[in-house]
């Protein structure tokens, strides 16, 4: 497999913060890390072509749903406050040019799983697949295509919505600004973490400054990041030094997955505290594969899995 | 991407974590020292000391006293006229990701004296036992594996700051605007040639003979290099190639 392109030579405009810090975070990772470059390579164009949708998604479109701030602090996410339940906004009429987009690109870095994105395409071209189905079938309802293969549908219709949840939970996060939240599903669609990350936040206050960073959890579905006590399982809550393990790597003491002995669970986590450039977040989550590994063989089970987890 | 320093000196407290942090890092030993009425220590910057927070107390003529604290370092010149003060091409490099100019042992063969003479802030130090011409290195092995430099870690107040030239600029133009709210006469020290921005708020001079490259306007008439000095250094390697040609 060649190594990935960069990110940014296949958009017309220049590229964008995140773009940028994809193909950087890229590019450091293939150095850094040669035993994962077929990875890298990929799924970096996967992210870039998705950073870019994202970037051109129309969001959440009209007023925000209703928001109740004491509902929110009991643990009611925004979009479980919605009166019907009717979750994110359909995306349907962006879907098929998307898929024009994204596919090509999926199915380039994918080669065993081309010819089913290249007949899921011709499905959408062709009107065979109506962007109502598209949608309904990316959120979970059963839908056949011909020569293409459950898994790989929903691999390929999850990636496709994506970019448009997760601007449109940018627009529904503004909803939970200053609004304590302490669970660890997603402030705004429920969904597991797949991931967190310390960062370190630049205070403007006169005091001294905390240096461990502050940890967040990320959304293993909308990408919305919200915190967390640090030392704290985000599974059961248990807060035991005993009970919980951080593996990781002693030549890259910044990565490592959080475990719980209690629940068996782990999650993910870059500490960014002492980085220059904080990295592309989903990039770094490929180069946590190995940890993720070893977490896995050590019984633990992760809050949410990656596309390439069960590589 | 040229990489740079603001040093917020209104958010300094003294507390010397990023001078030890430093000396840490570099794995340096103690230097022997003794009190000299002073929390400036070492005296001065020395080649087991390459960061030094320098302490400078004064009363103006109403009898406000006040205490200047100015963590001193080198500024990774933009034009580093150290390295055209040297006579080997890579005895002194500058790096072309971050813009740190880095000593090589190979200043071993330099004349300390033209090398140091040749820095506006008098920041190179001879290291006795290897001979070599020191000073801060950007922290260049933390920059290249992404990391902050070991006194940017080390704040405790959030008065170092590290990240992009562009980014740095910005920010100290952001701060600049804020503090010149209650200190009117707050500058940025040298910003146009220098990778190491001091904020301050009072004359350069009342921190450091060397705050700034040409402290001519200092209040007290410092010793500092001016321009017209600074520029002079620049050409000695000329001069010198030309002697060495006339023999």
């Amino acid at each position: 497999m060649t190594s990935p392109a960069p990110a940014s030579t296949t958009a017309s405009t220049p590229a964008s913060p995140a773009l940028r810090a994809i193909e950087a975070t890229l590019t450091r990772a293939n150095a850094e890390l040669p035993a994962l470059a077929p990875l890298l390579a990929a799924f970096g164009p996967l992210f870039a072509a998705r950073a870019r949708l994202r970037e051109t998604a129309p969001g959440w479109t009209g007023p925000l749903p209703a928001f109740d701030a004491e509902r929110f602090c009991q643990g009611v996410f925004v979009l479980a406050q919605m009166e019907h339940g009717q979750g994110f906004q359909d995306m349907s009429a962006s879907l098929p040019q998307a898929a024009q987009h994204l596919l090509p690109v999926m199915a380039a870095s994918f080669p065993a799983l081309a010819d089913e994105l290249h007949s899921l395409l011709g499905a959408v071209e062709s009107g065979e697949l109506a962007p109502q189905a598209l949608a309904a079938a990316a959120f979970g309802q059963a839908v056949a295509v011909p020569g293409v293969s459950a898994e790989t549908l929903a691999f390929a219709l999850s990636e496709l919505v994506r970019p448009f949840v997760e601007r449109q939970a940018q627009d529904l996060n503004a909803l939970t600004k200053d609004v304590s939240w302490r669970q660890s599903m997603c402030p705004v669609c429920g969904g597991a973490p797949g991931m967190s990350v310390l960062r370190r936040i630049k205070d403007e206050a006169e005091f001294i400054q905390s240096h461990g960073g502050r940890r967040f959890l990320r959304c293993s579905c909308c990408a919305t990041e919200w915190t967390m006590k640090r030392v704290s399982c985000p599974a059961c809550g248990c807060e035991e030094p005993d009970e919980l393990v951080v593996l990781h790597d002693p030549t890259r003491p910044f990565e490592r997955a959080d475990a719980c002995r209690r629940c068996n669970s782990f999650v993910l986590c870059l500490d960014t505290g002492d980085m220059v450039d904080v990295p592309d977040v989903d990039v770094a989550a490929l180069t946590l594969l190995p940890l993720e590994l070893q977490a896995k063989a050590q019984g633990f089970a992760p809050l949410a899995k990656h596309p390439w987890s069960e590589l | 991407m040229p990489k740079a320093f603001l040093i917020d000196t209104t958010r300094c407290t003294a507390c010397r974590g990023c001078q030890v942090g430093c000396k840490e890092w570099k794995n340096f030993p103690a230097v022997p020292t003794k009190q000299r009425g002073t929390h400036q220590n070492p005296p001065d910057l020395t080649h087991y000391n390459f960061k030094l927070v320098r302490f400078s107390e004064r009363m103006d003529a109403a009898g406000k006293v006040t205490w200047n604290f100015f963590p001193d370092q080198c500024r990774h010149c933009l034009e580093a006229p150290c390295k055209s003060g040297a006579s080997l091409e890579d005895s002194i490099i500058i790096d072309k990701d971050t813009g740190a100019v880095i000593y090589t042992e190979k200043t071993v063969k330099e004349d300390f004296e033209t090398i140091r003479s040749s820095c506006p802030y008098d920041i190179p130090r001879k290291d006795p036992k290897t001979k070599r011409i020191v000073k801060c290195d950007m922290c260049i092995d933390r920059v290249k594996a992404n990391l902050l430099p070991m006194c940017v870690k080390s704040c405790a107040m959030g008065a170092m700051n590290f990240g992009d030239r562009a980014e740095m600029l910005k920010l100290a133009a952001q701060r600049l605007v804020a503090v010149q709210k209650e200190f009117p006469k707050a500058q940025l020290c040298d910003m146009e040639n220098v990778s190491v921005i001091y904020l301050i708020t009072d004359a350069p001079a009342n921190y450091h003979k060397f705050a700034v490259a040409d402290a001519s306007d200092s209040t007290q008439g410092a010793p500092g290099m001016d321009r017209q000095q600074l520029l002079a250094g620049m050409f000695e390697p000329l001069r010198r190639a030309a002697k060495q040609i006339q023999g």
